[in-house]
């Protein structure tokens, strides 16, 4: 292992519930202030390959190991959900402060601070999460996330539940907050196309239940709007042909009976 | 520019709602005029002797007060009932709690639990006077028995009810079962809770009487059970509205309570 960097890393990992594989055969590696992402349809097992990263859950092989540890939750990983999971009866603050369970108090106040002025929330510290707007809990999600200054950020399509508008926008604020030189390494769900080229340095794509990679790509460094690049719209249809004919391939899929010309 | 509009909104809201409560309050005063003339009306029409009309309830209410009945029964009465209801709510919310959280204890109690929440309780009033006597110990149980069964299944419900979702996020900040059940499952059972203190509170007051009744005669209870039995229409009613009277403040109070609680909700 490289010395100071991170490294979240599964091999050979495979999961299943009760008789149903959900996950076979998944090997990666993400190094700090690295983004991977991981693209794939709905129920190809992306949610609980999070859960088996962050050490929710125990897999059924294979093994996840974090700096050459096994997971463990809180240490060293933070989950962002789709839904935000703030708590609704702690304001901002608290909600933020909640993630920090062994800080000494001052410590713990001023990293709170931090982050809700990362996130450009400082003026809601004190708001319950009912009066927020869906981007706002999203944004105090994502401090709640920082607040430990993980390792490694597991993001479960944290921006699906967001107008067009604010997902563009955490897009970006995302793409700042870990490209900076002591960013986490991200991995970050998603099933949207787009979404996995504009964020990813690398996209690994999932097959349908059980999920498999069944494709594996890097991204160009991008500059600017990745949607002015060059090499942008032969990427987009290539990702978009691999994941129509995963699913066209798919004994179990509704749509395997359609030719996959669009 | 979002908060400037959200802020707004919840001045409008707030200034609407005092109108609104401006209003509940003449509509609950005109319907208390009504209720009053009712009765007046009613009373006129009722032989002689067997009901009363709210002035002569009051007239003899206040007699009752300057003879120095009626403030000793209340007192008698509010410790049977507060002491009853107060040992529900500790004893319950913990039982509940904790059956909630063991889920064995859970699986376990929770039959007799409800078997034992449709049991008249009054039917073991002959065995608390064998065990207990006629005193206060007694009434306290009677009243506690009552109480105790809505909290306990209210507070064993709202554990059960905890967000799955919420939990796993916990779980996901490295969070130890009790900060996960002080930080996450119990404050989201708290409208369980408070629900049961309310059904409790009420069957409180109801046993409270009963208690009174069936034991030594005392309180509140025991004004009814000689009013009642001498045909002291004025005097019996002014009991009764005594005790509309604790039952309103009571739940009034809770409400005030459960809405402090939960001012997170309203948003």
């Amino acid at each position: 292992m490289i010395a100071g960097g991170s490294k979240l890393a599964a091999t050979g990992l495979a999961h299943r519930f009760g008789p149903m594989a959900v996950l076979e055969d998944i090997d990666l590696t993400v190094n700090k202030g690295e983004v991977l992402a991981v693209l794939g349809p709905s129920g190809c097992g992306k949610s609980t390959l999070l859960r088996l990263l962050a050490g929710l859950i125990r897999p059924a092989e294979g093994k996840v190991t974090l700096n050459d540890a096994p997971p463990s939750p809180g240490k060293g990983s933070s989950i962002v959900f789709q839904n935000y999971r703030l708590l609704p009866w702690k304001n901002l603050r608290d909600n933020l402060a909640f993630a920090l369970p062994d800080w000494p108090e001052p410590q713990r106040r001023e990293r709170v601070d931090q982050v809700l002025r990362l996130v450009g929330l400082t003026r809601f510290a004190e708001t319950w999460p009912a009066k927020l707007s869906g981007g706002m809990k999203q944004r105090a999600a994502l401090a709640r996330a920082l607040a430990p200054r993980p390792d490694f950020l597991l993001m479960d399509e944290p921006f699906a539940a967001l107008d067009a508008q604010a997902r563009e926008l955490m897009q970006q604020e995302l793409r700042q907050l870990v490209s900076g030189p002591d960013g986490p390494g991200v991995v970050f769900v998603t099933h949207s196309v787009d979404e996995a080229l504009v964020l990813g340095h690398r996209i690994i794509l999932l097959s349908p239940r059980p999920g498999r990679i069944v494709a594996r790509l890097s991204t160009p460094d991008w500059g600017g709007d990745p949607r002015d690049h060059p090499d942008w719209p032969e990427l987009r249809r290539r990702m978009w042909q691999q994941l129509r004919e995963s699913v066209l391939n798919d004994p179990n899929s509704d749509f395997h009976h359609f030719d996959g010309r669009p | 520019m979002p908060k400037t509009t959200r802020t707004a909104g919840a001045v409008t809201r707030r200034s609407g709602g005092r109108a609104d409560l401006l209003l509940t309050a003449a509509l609950r005063l005109g319907f208390l005029a009504l209720l009053l003339a009712v009765w007046t009306i009613a009373a006129r029409m009722a032989p002689p002797g067997l009901f009363a009309s709210p002035l002569a309830v009051a007239k003899a209410g206040w007699a009752m007060m300057a003879e120095g009945r009626l403030l000793p029964a209340i007192a008698a009465s509010l410790t049977v009932y507060v002491t009853g209801f107060l040992l529900a709510v500790g004893f319950g919310s913990l039982l509940g709690i904790a059956m909630g959280t063991f889920r064995l204890l859970g699986r376990t109690l929770d039959i007799y639990v409800m078997a034992l929440a449709a049991t008249p309780r009054v039917a073991f009033i002959p065995l608390i006077i064998v065990a207990l006597g006629l005193g206060l110990q007694a009434k306290v149980l009677i009243v506690f028995l009552g109480a105790v069964m809505p909290v306990i299944l209210n507070a064993y419900a709202g554990v059960r009810a905890a967000d799955p979702e919420l939990v796993e996020m916990a779980q996901a900040t490295g969070a130890s079962r009790s900060r996960i059940l002080a930080h996450v499952i119990l404050p989201g059972a708290v409208p369980y809770l408070v629900t049961g203190a309310r059904i409790g509170a009420t069957i409180a007051l109801i046993n409270t009487i009963v208690a009174e009744l069936y034991t030594a005669i005392s309180g509140l209870g025991g004004l009814l059970a000689i009013y009642g039995s001498r045909f002291r229409m004025a005097e019996y009613l002014a009991v009764v509205v005594v005790l509309a009277l604790i039952g309103a403040i009571v739940t009034e109070a809770l409400r005030l309570m459960e809405k402090r609680l939960l001012r997170w909700r309203d948003a």
